[in-house]
């Protein structure tokens, strides 16, 4: 199998989802599945591999080149595994909504691209994916109509720009080189200097930084996240912004290299620091806003902003193990941000859409697997032990700890003490505490939702466990980029530092648990009451009057509130109404008068005389 | 000789449509179609023979500079094969859409406008452009008011009115033009243009280029245009949108290069196409009428084309050439589509066109196509145009052209927005009222799905377009090359 | 008679004063008459352009003269064409004028603004 006929594959079977689609949904849904799981197979057998196709096919006379290494491969697996347990889970979630073909299709174009991304071996192809990719989420993000529209419209414009500076940092390389294939320019962009390159990768900053959704441009994230169909919620946070990241990595250090982008510097401020921080801001600032979300989509996107920090903070450190600790938590925040969307999707699919975490409570009992899969989800946000999301925090951890960076690694510990507390309001406002009375008879999940939602939970744990597996590959590409080599076994990283090894971890997870199940044995049972009882006396009051989730975190809102406005979408925003109000005032020149017409032709014929006569050259 | 067909047959056949329907009524509307079939096939045929070397067909047996002859090069036969394409595809638009007023007018005022846009992209003599320039605008003028109603009578006169202020500045042009050399023959001006510095050479140029941009819509000269646009019959739209502008930026190309060539006025006319595309987004982003948006939306493009053309380089006028391609086959779509999209909810305003995608699915893809395109999103054509223009501006690695390639993105992004918005509005909205839609009829769908075809294929394969682009190129650039093929 | 360049500066005037009437007058039908002497004082320029001071009509049948005593014959065609066109778009004008006030009842072009921004 060549790439090519892979990316073909994909394509063609996102293309053709609207053939069966007409016969029956049944065949289109089996077709759907098919071709995803095609594709995941099909990723599955370049493991390893490196492959450097320069296709026959040319664009614009420019040759096209699809490449694979540990790299692309690492993305892809995570792309094309999201991607299948999306499709799985929308199996259910979009049964009886309108428009399925059209869903189903851009799911898999969606998928397509970014494989096509990943696997691009120059800056058009990249590109031209890239952008297929944009159009392509705008228009499923805005499927759900509503307050949809606008996120939509947020995110396209955004991502516009983002394309905009990318295709001007793509074409001056190609002035400069005359290529665009990602090999011959990263041996010759050596050469270049360092205004140029600053240049170039201010501009791919901003590419990638609005795709990765980095503080300051990350406004689109919340409202797209939020209003998009859940399972695409799940491959939206899980993967597609991740696209950025790899963008991040191709840029720093496939093109330009690590040691080229550490030296670039304005007085003494270094880009690199610069990166840095604005990872750190990321991380501190979108999480504690998070925190006060009551939405559980807005809540788990403001968090995907968060997480993003800790994954541009590794990759910008540069130390080999930053650099693994930023990848291997792009593959975990797909998992553990995947499986929570897919927990409040199922949530909404069974409450008809609600998941205002006000109004939600106690659905521990009426959606069990549902909860083990939030469960495990919010372990691995917040980096337990035993879970993947541990490994690559505390290797980020441990980079900036090593390096003596106090700050950052302040702001890395910040970040996770908001996500605990955020995670402890969303999985007691959903799973724990009461159920209300409106829900006494909610089903399970089913069955095609749980599957996702299981093997999910299933690769958090294992990654969590084994380690190894993963960093191997991400050990593999490390090395690639000139860093220094990991030490990967299969429980962990050996270093001379200190060695991850998490049988150790494993142990004293499965002690403590063992000692607090001990102290709940023996201690006295708790007592099930009504809300009646503990609020009113036993007298009659209006039900779900009275639910203690509401405004969870009250007094914290009071104190913080004021200071976690979101100044960058209200700049935003008043960009937006100036750029309309411009519109309005500009359009006045066409004043409806035939004779001011005549006078703007005599006026410019005018101009012209007078610019020669004044401005001789 | 068969050069001249190109231009004999149209011109045949709107003299000869009162003939036609003495005979029978309905025979009408079949006659653009013939004429178009006809020319496209007659492009397309001489198209690889002219690649090689220019053909010159001379008009009433005096060879050039003296007599009137037609120039049948790259350019002239590849802007003629797309004036035939989408104006085939319009007139079989036209067959089904124009069911009211002097039927047989139209297609005999539609066949003239056609032939006007042929031979002027085809002509080698000043006058003959000015003429047939003339026979274009006059038939517009007349089509934009087909429909007798106020805003298509009104557009028209304020058209008409520019439009002759234009023409008055063209023709005071030719005449200091022909007053210096004593000819009209526009290789033998170019050949004397490089001897003489007078400042009536740069009146002549202004002049010139003024009047020929009232017709391509540069910035300040296209107020016609979004009134115009928006009031005409859709099928009018369409084609004033895809091909009359089109001439206007040809004739302005033809001047500022083949003839001139003055490389000072390229900046000069670069910043007015800048300005164009800046103003013309801006406006259509804050239209709720959505035929006068996509009217702006023309006025963007087509800063955005002479913005290529004036970075005057062979890949500058190549980019440039392959956006105006894209621009007509998409903006001929949009028109098209959203002429049935009008029809069908009764209203132009964007919100009564909500959630009309799920009624009309085939005009609606195709509109969403063609938006797309036009924003320059990969795999359509409008992306391999964009790519080229970014590409060639870049090339000369300067910094001001960095900085005006951002102020293009600028724009894009504002362009990008209103069609999103047009797109979202189309499927994403819930319709306020239930109505029961008539059916498209096949004779608007299936131009329109030729044309959404046309822009995949190229988008795709844009590859096939290359060489083409790159000789008409080098016919407006090469002063020396245009002269030689002329003059011998 | 004059020196040639004063027909220039008449044909200019003319231009000019046609200029100003389409600029100042309100009237839609004095804009198209300030049209009409706008393009005559340009076809007078064409005519200039070929004028030759004291040549006559170039016309061969006569037994005297030869072509340098004739005026240049080009500018004229050209002038019968443009004059063509002229008429052909001062028609077009006034009927839509006429229709134009059908619909609006008034030839203001101050009031007849329905199509703006």
């Amino acid at each position: 199998m060549t790439l090519g006929l892979l990316l073909i594959v994909a394509f063609g079977g996102a293309l053709l989802v609207y053939l069966p689609g007409k016969i029956s949904s049944k065949l289109r849904d089996v077709w759907a599945v098919l071709v995803a799981l095609a594709v995941l197979l099909g990723t599955a057998t370049f493991y390893g591999k490196s492959v450097h196709d320069a296709l026959s096919y040319q664009f614009l006379g420019l040759p096209l080149v699809l490449r694979t290494n540990d790299l692309s491969w690492f993305f892809a697996i995570a792309i094309s595994g999201v991607g299948s347990f999306s499709i799985i889970f929308s199996l259910s979630y979009i049964k009886n909504r309108e428009r399925t073909d059209f869903y189903y299709s851009l799911m898999l174009l969606i998928n397509a691209s970014m494989l096509g991304i990943v696997f691009a071996g120059d800056l058009l192809s990249f590109y031209v994916f890239w952008e297929i990719m944009s159009w392509a989420t705008f228009l499923l993000i805005s499927y759900n109509r509503g307050n949809a529209l606008p996120a939509g419209m947020k995110y396209i414009v955004m991502s516009m720009t983002g394309s905009a500076a990318y295709l001007v940092a793509a074409l001056s390389l190609y002035a400069k080189y005359s290529t665009l294939t990602f090999s011959a320019i990263s041996t010759q962009i050596t050469t270049a200097s360092p205004g140029f390159t600053s240049f170039i990768l201010i501009l791919g900053f901003m590419v990638f930084g609005i795709k990765n959704a980095l503080v300051p441009f990350h406004t689109w994230l919340p409202d797209a996240h939020s209003e998009a169909p859940s399972p695409f919620s799940a491959v939206l946070s899980g993967i597609l912004i991740k696209m950025g990241t790899y963008g991040f990595i191709l840029f720093l250090y496939v093109l330009v290299g690590f040691h080229q982008f550490s030296q670039l510097a304005w007085k003494a401020v270094s880009l690199q620091s610069v990166l840095c921080w604005l990872g750190a801001i990321t991380i501190v600032i979108p999480t504690f806003i998070a925190l006060m979300q009551d939405d559980a989509k807005r809540l788990l996107a403001w968090h995907s902003i968060g997480q993003i920090g800790y994954i541009i903070l590794g990759i910008a450190y540069g130390t080999s193990l930053g650099v693994a600790g930023g990848a291997f938590h792009v593959l975990n925040h797909a998992t553990f941000k995947a499986l929570l969307f897919l927990c409040v999707g199922a949530v909404e699919y069974r409450t008809g859409g609600v998941r205002d975490l006000n109004s939600l409570g106690g659905l521990m009992r009426r959606m069990p697997i549902t909860f083990i899969g939030a469960l495990i989800g919010a372990f691995g946000i917040i980096g337990m032990p035993l879970t993947n999301g541990f490994v690559s925090k505390w290797l980020i951890y441990k980079t900036l700890i090593l390096n003596q960076d106090p700050f950052l690694a302040f702001a890395a510990l910040l970040g996770t003490w908001g996500t605990l507390l955020s995670f402890y309001k969303f999985l007691h406002n959903i799973f724990l505490g009461q159920l209300p009375e409106k829900y006494k008879d909610l089903k399970k999940a089913p069955t095609s939702m749980q599957i996702p939602i299981l093997l999910y939970s299933g690769i958090i744990v294992l990654f969590g466990v084994l380690p190894g597996i993963p960093l191997k590959i991400i050990a593999g590409f490390v090395t690639s980029f000139g860093l220094t080599p990991l030490n990967v076994n299969l429980w962990g990283i050996v270093s001379e530092t200190g060695t991850l090894n998490t049988i150790n971890l494993s142990m004293a997870v499965v002690s403590a648990f063992f000692a607090a199940w001990v102290v709940f044995a023996f201690s006295r049972r708790s007592v099930p009451t009504t809300a009646q009882d503990t609020y009113a006396a036993g007298a009659s009051i209006p039900r779900d009057k009275y639910q203690y989730s509401v405004e969870f975190y009250n007094p914290l809102y009071r104190m913080m509130g004021r200071y976690l406005r979101d100044v960058v979408d209200e700049f935003y925003g008043w960009l937006a109404r100036v750029t309309q109000m411009t519109g309005e005032i500009v359009r006045r020149l066409y004043t409806g008068d035939a004779r001011d017409y005549v006078l703007y032709i005599v006026l410019i014929v005018a101009a012209s005389i007078g610019l020669k006569i004044w401005w001789p050259t | 000789m068969v050069a001249v067909l190109l231009i004999i047959v149209p011109l045949g056949l709107a003299f000869a449509m009162p003939l036609f329907n003495f005979v029978s009524k309905r025979i009408a509307a079949y006659l653009p179609i013939a004429a178009m079939v006809c020319n496209l096939i007659l492009s397309i045929l001489l198209l690889p023979s002219v690649m090689e070397n220019t053909r010159i067909v001379i008009l009433g047996g005096l060879p050039p500079p003296l007599g009137i002859h037609l120039v049948a090069g790259p350019l002239g036969v590849g802007l003629s094969g797309l004036i035939s394409l989408v104006g085939l595809a319009v007139s079989i638009y036209a067959w089904g859409y124009i069911k009211q007023g002097a039927q047989d007018k139209y297609h005999a005022l539609y066949l003239l406008l056609l032939s006007g846009a042929t031979g002027a992209v085809l002509t080698g003599d000043l006058f003959n452009l000015f003429v047939f320039y003339e026979i274009l605008c006059i038939s517009s003028y007349a089509l934009v008011a087909y429909l007798g109603d106020r805003n298509g009578v009104e557009s028209a006169v304020k058209y008409l009115i520019q439009g002759s202020v234009g023409s008055g500045l063209i023709l005071v042009g030719i005449a200091i033009l022909y007053g210096m050399f004593g000819t009209l023959n526009m290789a033998q001006i170019a050949i004397h243009i490089d001897n003489v510095d007078s400042p009536a050479l740069f009146l002549a140029l202004v002049l010139l280029v003024t009047g020929f941009g009232v017709e391509a819509a540069i910035f300040p000269l296209n107020a016609w245009l979004p009134d115009a646009h928006s009031s005409a019959p859709s099928s009018i739209s369409a084609i004033l949108s895809g091909i009359a502008i089109k001439v206007g930026i040809y004739a302005v190309a033809r001047v500022l290069f083949t003839i001139f060539g003055v490389a000072v006025v390229f900046q000069y006319v670069l910043l007015l196409g800048l300005a164009t595309l800046l103003i013309g987004e801006i406006c259509a982003f804050s239209q709720d009428n959505i035929k006068r948006m996509l009217a702006y939306s023309s006025v963007g493009q087509v800063g955005l084309i002479v913005f290529a053309m004036c970075i005057a380089t062979p890949d500058g006028v190549g980019a440039g050439l392959l956006q105006l391609v894209s621009h007509a086959l998409s903006k001929a779509v949009l028109f098209l589509g959203v002429g049935y999209l009008v029809a069908r909810s009764g209203s132009m305003s964007l919100s009564s066109l909500n959630g009309i995608g799920k009624r009309m699915p085939v005009v609606c893809f195709a509109c969403v196509v063609a938006a797309f395109s036009l924003v320059g999103l990969p795999p359509f054509v409008g992306f391999a145009g964009k790519f080229l223009i970014v590409r060639a501006a870049l090339a000369g690695k300067s910094i001001f052209f960095t900085v005006l390639i951002g102020i293009v993105f600028l724009a894009t992004v504002v362009e990008g927005a209103y069609f999103f918005r047009m797109v979202q509005t189309l499927y994403f909205k819930d319709a306020k009222r239930q109505i029961e839609y008539k059916k498209v009829p096949a004779s608007a769908s299936i131009p329109i799905m030729a044309l959404v075809v046309f822009i995949v294929a190229l988008g795709v394969y844009p590859d096939v377009l290359l060489p083409y682009l790159k000789s008409a190129a080098a016919d407006l650039l090469n002063k020396a090359g245009y002269i030689k093929e002329v003059l011998g | 008679m004059f020196h040639q360049s004063t027909y220039f500066v008449g044909c200019v005037g003319l231009m000019i004063v046609g200029l100003y009437t389409m600029l100042t007058k309100k009237n839609l039908i004095k804009v198209i008459i300030g049209l009409s002497l706008f393009e005559t004082g340009i076809y007078l320029l064409l005519v200039v352009v070929g004028y030759i001071q004291g040549a006559t009509a170039p016309i061969f049948s006569r037994t005297t003269g030869s072509p340098a005593e004739m005026v240049d014959p080009t500018p004229q065609a050209l002038v019968l064409t443009a004059i063509v066109i002229g008429v052909a778009v001062l028609a077009l004008a006034l009927s839509l004028t006429i229709r134009l006030h059908e619909h609006y009842g008034t030839l203001n072009l101050r009031k007849i603004r329905g199509l703006k921004w």
